[in-house]
């Protein structure tokens, strides 16, 4: 009796004519270039850059020198100004500590107790002050101001 | 500080004249004729100053400069006014470092200018930065006179014998 009851079985079997192939083929990206004109793409497009960065090359060191030659034509004028500045300055300096220290015996300006900075050269001679002695007298805003261009520079 | 009493400073009176007050723009615009104009004088001050390093030595020529500069920027105010601000206007405004090469045609016009009216031509392509030549009259500074010790070790006499080398040349490693 259980044969009459058997429902007819179905095999999994491939579709007929087989399957597809299976796609393991490398499909590359569309190539624009091929190396030789790659190559010579770079080596035209630098030989393009040099010669235009020749051509700026030159019109910046003109205008360097033209630049310079201003600043060197105004130059005199600003250094009389600033020389004569600067001397008013070194006097007012030169009062500043004379009033400072006026009660100390003993004490001479320009020097520490009479002992001079630079002993073997004349009295007169001309000697620069450093920065910290120029602005010792100053204001710590005015310090401050002029140290961050000339000792970080 | 190292300036001592004794350290000679000119008086305020002395230092006290009327200045350049003028802006950065400005003094670009007009500096290649300036220089032109005070070229002897200008010469005459950095001369001094290079040679005797002093700035007390060299306030009237710095102030024949400051002289020499204001009477050019007055005869530019009462020539070419209006295309020396045009000028310098442009300048100010084209570039954050008053760069001339914005500014050629406003140039060209005050150049004209100042040809015409002050017959001051624009001095050549890096004028300025040439060495100069300058001719003056002030005596060159002398030179600082050569230390003498007084407790040198006294040199072989003139004459002295010179004998060559008893065992040949001393000259870095072929001795030894």
């Amino acid at each position: 009796m259980a044969e009459a009851f058997q429902v007819a079985k179905k095999q999994d079997l491939p579709p007929p004519g087989g399957y597809k192939p299976i796609p393991f083929k490398r499909i590359p990206a569309k190539s624009y270039f091929s190396g030789y004109t790659m190559f010579a793409g770079f080596i035209g497009m630098t030989i393009g850059s040099i010669y235009l960065y020749n051509i700026t090359y030159k019109r910046i060191l003109k205008d360097e020198i033209e630049m310079r030659s201003a600043k060197m034509a105004i130059y005199p004028a600003l250094l009389a100004e600033r020389d004569r500045e600067y001397l008013k300055q070194l006097r007012r300096n030169r009062d500043a500590e004379a009033e400072l220290m006026r009660d100390v015996p003993g004490w001479e300006v320009g020097t520490y107790y009479g002992e001079r900075v630079y002993k073997l050269i004349p009295p007169d001679q001309w000697v620069e002050p450093i920065f910290q002695e120029y602005y010792a007298h100053s204001d710590i805003k005015e310090w401050n101001k002029r140290a961050n261009i000339k000792l970080l520079s | 500080m190292v300036v001592t009493a004794d350290v000679y400073l000119p008086e305020d009176s002395e230092l006290t004249v009327q200045e350049v007050n003028l802006s950065g723009s400005t003094l670009y615009a007009g500096s290649f004729h300036l220089g032109k104009y005070c070229e002897t004088i200008n010469n005459e001050y950095m001369l001094c100053r290079q040679e005797e390093n002093d700035p007390r030595k060299c306030i009237n020529e710095g102030k024949a400069v400051t002289a020499c500069t204001l009477e050019f920027f007055r005869k530019v105010k009462k020539t070419c006014l209006a295309e020396f601000n045009q000028y310098s206007n442009c300048l100010d405004k084209s570039s954050g470092d008053y760069a001339f090469r914005h500014c050629r045609k406003t140039q060209g016009v005050f150049d004209q200018c100042m040809l015409e009216k002050l017959n001051l031509p624009r001095p050549g392509f890096g004028y300025f930065c040439e060495a100069r030549v300058h001719d003056t009259k002030r005596p060159k500074p002398l030179p600082e006179p050569k230390a003498v010790y007084p407790d040198a070790t006294p040199a072989l006499p003139e004459d002295a014998e010179k004998k060559p080398p008893r065992l040949g040349s001393r000259f870095y490693w072929m001795t030894e």
